[in-house]
């Protein structure tokens, strides 16, 4: 329901006319705290209480008062309680009208009634049983006594164990409160979290549609041309030094991926328990990655993480040993204009 | 009646209810004086039945005596308190009769205005103050378009909802929305003169 909706059930609340599901929408509007909702409700409650001073007035009969102060008489509550027991099909009511006002311990005051209750049943049933134990002892004397008190403080037992079972429910409903507050947390995190990984897909698929709707095909060789189009992507060309003069390579650098391609052609095979490595160059060469040429290979993409690239002033390609090292040992290979 | 019904039903004392709390017979005895016209007036209303009235004025009596510690004053006023649980138990009565589909509830509405005819005493109710809401609010309820005192009516006194009306009245159920809404509206505009007043219920 939106406000407005909520808003125009207000009166239709107070003169009772609005179906369960309606009036439980607004019930639960109202304890969120909406204060126009409640001002409202407040005084259309106002109204509708004093509607029946509308009614053309009707004695009671004189003799229901008399009967009634007499039906207040203790033996008479006791023979209506367990009757009080069956829940009444409508709100009681105070519930009418709990919303005047915040019923700030609603459910705590159900729980003790409940427990009152209880107690009052409990309470009836040991009086029942003292009161034949008494009429029993002038029958049967002293000795019939004795089971009968017996018999009663087992009742006692067993309502003190109600109570503590009741307490021990009342301590648990804490415990699942307490719990439920947690996993709510939690659910939230998790929704930040989820939502953290919906942008970074978000953000993925654009850069997948920005390189130009790359096909099915995800071989390095495709990502590589699709990347040639990312309009902002920076790319370096490396020459070949006096080792390998025909060879030259490209170092293409997107920002977003923080990821470099480089395309090396025409270097020579790697001697074996060699490898080529690519060297980035700040204030001292850091290792990239490395690659293999075989024989018979013109040609080599290598695909790798280059976090730091705007700080980077050179890359290079060297031979080393097969694994790479941290630095450069062996000959230069390929390198930027610096 | 006696002396201690110069107080209106209007103006229960919350304190009365305080003294009731703790056991007092005379201070209910007092409330019974005070309230129980205009309840066994509204129990008469909703159910059609003297009787019943009378039944369901001593259940709800017995209830205020046992349950009156629930009654909150921040919640509202004792009156206020008595009509929501008399109606509440009422309209509890009709249902069940209902359920039962006792031929009394055909004809409810019928036996209830000619009870009520009938049973107007020379001075029902004997405080001024209550003459005085009684004016406005049977004034007010008077002011109102047919249909909407109506539809109104089908909801408080017979505890029908606006979909339960609509069927009864054979009209869409926007239309009978609406007729609640306006009418109750237009009953606390004219009942603001009274809370102005200090009479606030």
């Amino acid at each position: 329901m939106t406000h407005e909706e909520l808003e125009e059930a207000v009166p239709l609340y107070a003169a009772g006319a609005l179906e369960r599901s309606e009036r439980q929408a607004l019930e639960a509007h109202l304890l969120s705290g909406c204060v126009s909702c409640h001002t409202a409700l407040k005084e259309f409650q106002s109204v509708a209480a004093i509607l029946p001073f509308g009614l053309s007035p009707s004695q009671p009969p004189r003799a229901l008062k008399a009967k009634i102060m007499a039906a207040r008489a203790p033996a008479a509550i006791a023979e209506d309680a367990p009757e009080k027991i069956e829940p009444k099909p409508s709100l009681e009511p105070g519930e009418w009208m709990n919303h005047l006002f915040p019923p700030e311990s609603a459910a705590p005051t159900w729980s003790f009634g409940w427990a009152g209750g209880v107690a009052a049943v409990a309470i009836l049933a040991i009086g029942g049983y003292f009161a034949w134990a008494s009429s029993a002892k002038n029958a049967t004397g002293t000795a019939a006594v004795q089971p009968l008190q017996a018999a009663s403080e087992d009742q006692t037992k067993k309502v003190t164990a109600l109570q503590q079972q009741l307490d021990e429910r009342d301590r648990e409903i804490a415990r699942v409160k307490d719990e439920l507050h947690q996993r709510t947390t939690d659910s939230t995190d998790l929704k930040d979290q989820l939502l953290q990984r919906e942008a970074e897909l978000e953000d993925l698929k654009f850069q997948f549609t920005a390189r130009g709707s790359v096909p099915a095909s995800r071989e390095p060789e495709d990502e590589f041309a699709a990347l040639l189009r990312v309009p902002n992507a920076k790319t370096v060309s490396l020459n070949g030094s006096d080792m390998a003069k025909q060879a030259s390579g490209m170092l293409v650098y997107d920002a977003r991926t923080k990821k470099a391609w480089l395309y090396a052609m025409n270097l020579p095979e790697c001697p074996n328990g060699t490898t080529y490595q690519l060297l980035a160059i700040d204030d001292k060469p850091v290792s990239v990655g490395t690659f293999h040429m075989d024989s018979g290979d013109t040609a080599h993409l290598l695909v790798s993480r280059v976090p730091e690239f705007s700080k980077t002033k050179k890359f290079a390609v060297s031979l080393e040993p097969s694994g790479g090292r941290p630095a450069p040992t062996g000959p230069i290979y390929l390198a930027s204009q610096s | 009646m006696d002396a201690s019904s110069q107080h209106a039903a209007l103006h229960i004392d919350p304190k009365l209810l305080a003294r009731v709390v703790k056991g007092d017979h005379q201070a209910f005895s007092q409330l019974y004086d005070q309230s129980s016209t205009l309840i066994y007036t509204m129990a008469l209303r909703i159910l059609g039945d003297r009787d019943e009235a009378a039944e369901l004025l001593q259940d709800v009596y017995l209830e205020v005596w046992r349950k009156v510690s629930r009654y909150d004053v921040g919640r509202g006023t004792p009156v206020a308190w008595l009509v929501t649980l008399t109606r509440s138990r009422a309209i509890d009565r009709l249902r069940a009769r209902a359920a039962r589909a006792h031929p009394k509830s055909t004809d409810s509405l019928d036996s209830a205005s000619a009870a009520q005819v009938q049973d107007q005493g020379p001075n029902p109710f004997d405080a001024q103050a209550d003459q005085e809401i009684r004016t406005l609010v049977g004034g007010a309820m008077a002011a109102l378009p047919q249909a909407q005192q109506q539809a109104l009516e089908l909801a408080y006194y017979e505890g029908l909802s606006h979909a339960e009306i609509a069927a009864r009245l054979n009209q869409p159920l926007g239309t009978v929305k609406t007729r609640i809404k306006l009418g109750m509206s237009k009953l606390r505009e004219s009942l603001r003169r009274c809370w102005e007043q200090g009479e606030h219920v």
